[in-house]
């Protein structure tokens, strides 16, 4: 492999990595929030377990997204300078607007949210959780602003040999933008609730003690995965046209794209079916323990269908790095060598792939262990004595 | 416009050296502390809000100073590398050392700490050596000059925190100690800043670019400010917590 290869492939592994945990990220947490709500609003014990189970899972998963992220931002610089040089002006905006209005704000209330148990008023606490789900899906908007801008480089003109911004709305009101935010959202949600449900599942396939808090999850993890389902797929469809209007034959004309296009359809079409099924047994799913293995099947599906996702978008553009404008090829840094890009693709994907590893293991044992001793809103060790 | 993103730019390297400046430090004494535990309690309620410095100075690089941001990137390629790999370490020692019972696996990834707070420490001495064109023994000399401003402001921030108590030999320190060391974490950084000051404005994005981020940006700088003031209004006293 050469070192435009090398330099493909690792942002291909880290930025799949990087989606894989983001989007269940974006599913799980407007539902812990909204878990942390009806505990608030409730005072039931019931609920505050429920929010401190499903709240670590979220966070375990929500390590991984972080350090996956921090090669993204930086890998722009490093290996892919081209872009930078020649259209830094424009991409780099909706990027910059991303770190500090949607991730500076998400990562400080989430520390909030974290360590305020017990410390925090019971309401502003709340209020954290619902502050990171709104900053995380502010920072899913402004990155796909940035790479509807990749896909379709509205307004900007060139100028010398790099792009400049004209019309900022442009790149707001991009129809490679409009129908795809919602999409990605959608699978979010998909994911988030396939995880849910298939949990529960396997802790009710295994007769757990804690019949009633699974049942429950369960049923709102279908919920919530039907509804993705729904929504992923009508977003799915409505971009067709949009993104076609600006790349015509896009998932024709590379064979990669196609397959990957193709196959995500399919299998976003079973999930809403099978979803939909089980949203229709909801009543009797908890009981009939013969089908929770199926509902353990289809966890792995969403992040499965992200990736070919995710694969439909960036390779149907190819060999554009923006489209019809700059190449992927003329966006390597020039003078990387073959040394420098190893180095790195092996230490990025070798560090990132084994802690991935990791984080999925301790989420699965996290979810054998069940909602007992959940170190996250822990009462502090030294109880209050009147 | 060009003034006022540098300004941001070096506020937010100040502010990361300022404020991870003191992770990355009790990171450095852990395999000096006898009680770990509590050590990384107290640095714990902060690192996300302080690490977040960097990643918006990323952004900030890569909005407002892009041609600067592919430069030094791309030109001190395989430290930059180091730097995340050992702040990637760093991260998933946090997260991960509580997650399991027993003492093995939390030894192990209280290791990664110190590892990767050592990895950030001298690579950051590296980086910054290197955009004053500096050789590679100066970075790493620069780095344990670094290494050492960092474990002086941790070993402050921990007698400012849990004053009286063991994990920083029974030291009390006051808000102002703690001042003081933040200048001394920050002078690493903001020496070379200094000095490169023109060059840096010189590679600022256009400023019909800069008028859109300073439109958006800009009148939520209360908003971000509020919220790091809430953590240290919330988490500066009390009993340490257990999460990381």
């Amino acid at each position: 492999m050469d070192v435009l290869d090398l330099a493909r492939w690792q942002f291909a592994v880290t930025a799949s990595l990087h989606f894989l945990f983001v989007a269940l990220t974006l599913g799980l947490a407007p539902l812990v929030a909204i878990m942390h709500t009806r505990y608030v609003r409730s005072g039931n014990p019931e609920h505050e377990r429920l929010t401190r189970f499903w709240g670590q899972i979220y966070l375990v998963n929500y390590a991984l997204g972080i350090v996956t992220g921090l090669v993204m931002e930086f890998q722009f610089g490093l290996s892919w300078s081209g872009l930078t040089h020649y259209a830094g002006d424009v991409f780099g905006a909706p990027l910059a607007i991303e770190t500090l209005l949607a991730f500076f704000l998400e990562s400080t209330f989430l520390g909030l949210w974290v360590f305020g148990w017990h410390r925090l008023p019971k309401r502003l606490h709340l209020a954290c959780i619902w502050l990171v789900t709104l900053t995380a899906y502010l920072s899913a908007f402004w990155i796909m602003v940035a790479n509807s801008f990749l896909q379709n480089p509205a307004g900007a003109v060139l100028q010398g040999d790099r792009l400049v911004l004209t019309d900022f709305g442009a790149l707001l009101a991009n129809p490679t933008l409009q129908m795809a935010f919602p999409h990605v959202l959608s699978a979010g949600l998909l994911t988030g609730g396939a995880v849910m449900m298939g949990a529960s599942a396997y802790q009710l396939f295994r007769r757990t003690a804690e019949r009633e808090f699974f049942a429950r999850s369960l049923r709102m993890g279908v919920i919530t995965a039907f509804v993705g389902a729904f929504f992923v797929v009508s977003f799915g469809f409505a971009q067709i046209g949009p993104v076609e209007s600006v790349q015509p034959n896009k998932w024709g004309a590379n064979a990669l794209a196609g397959v990957a296009v193709g196959n995500m359809i399919s299998i976003g079409m079973l999930l809403f079916l099978a979803t939909g099924i089980l949203l229709a047994l909801l009543k009797w799913l908890p009981n009939w323990r013969w089908l929770h293995p199926l509902v353990m099947l289809i966890t792995p599906m969403p992040f499965i269908t992200v990736i070919l996702g995710w694969l439909a978008r960036e390779e149907g553009r190819q060999p554009w790095l923006i489209y019809g404008k700059l190449t992927v090829a003329d966006a390597l840094t020039p003078g990387l060598t073959a040394g420098q890009i190893t180095l790195s693709f092996v230490g990025f994907v070798g560090v990132l792939g084994l802690l991935a590893v990791v984080d999925y293991v301790l989420i699965a044992r996290l979810v054998r262990r069940g909602p007992e001793r959940v170190p996250l809103g822990e009462r502090p060790v030294p109880a209050l004595t009147f | 416009m060009e003034i006022i993103w540098f300004g941001i730019l070096a506020v937010l390297l100040a502010g990361y050296f300022a404020l991870e400046g003191f992770d990355i430090g009790v990171g450095l004494l852990l395999p000096f502390t006898g009680d770990r535990d509590k050590a990384v309690g107290a640095i714990g309620p902060f690192v996300l809000a302080n690490e977040v410095w960097l990643v918006a100075l990323g952004g900030v690089l890569l909005g407002a100073f892009p041609l600067l941001e592919g430069e030094v990137l791309s030109a001190h390629y395989g430290v930059v590398v180091a730097l995340l790999l050992s702040w990637i370490v760093r991260d998933a020692g946090l997260w991960f050392r509580r997650r399991l019972d027993g003492p093995g696996w939390r030894a192990f990834w209280t290791g990664a700490i110190t590892v990767g707070s050592l990895g950030l420490a001298l690579s950051w001495g590296g980086v910054l050596a290197g955009i004053i064109g500096g050789p590679a023994l100066l970075g790493l000399a620069y780095g344990v000059v670094v290494a050492v401003a960092f474990a002086f402001h941790g070993w402050t921030f921990l007698a400012w925190r849990l004053p009286g108590d063991a994990v920083a030999q029974g030291a009390r320190r006051g808000g102002a100690a703690l001042g003081v060391s933040a200048v001394v974490a920050m002078a690493p950084a903001l020496v070379p800043l200094g000095v490169l000051a023109g060059d840096v404005v010189d590679r600022a994005a256009p400023s019909a670019t800069l008028s859109v981020l300073s439109l958006i940006v800009l009148p939520f700088v209360p908003v971000l400010a509020g919220a790091q003031v809430w953590v240290w209004r919330s988490f500066g006293k009390g009993a340490v917590p257990t999460f990381f």
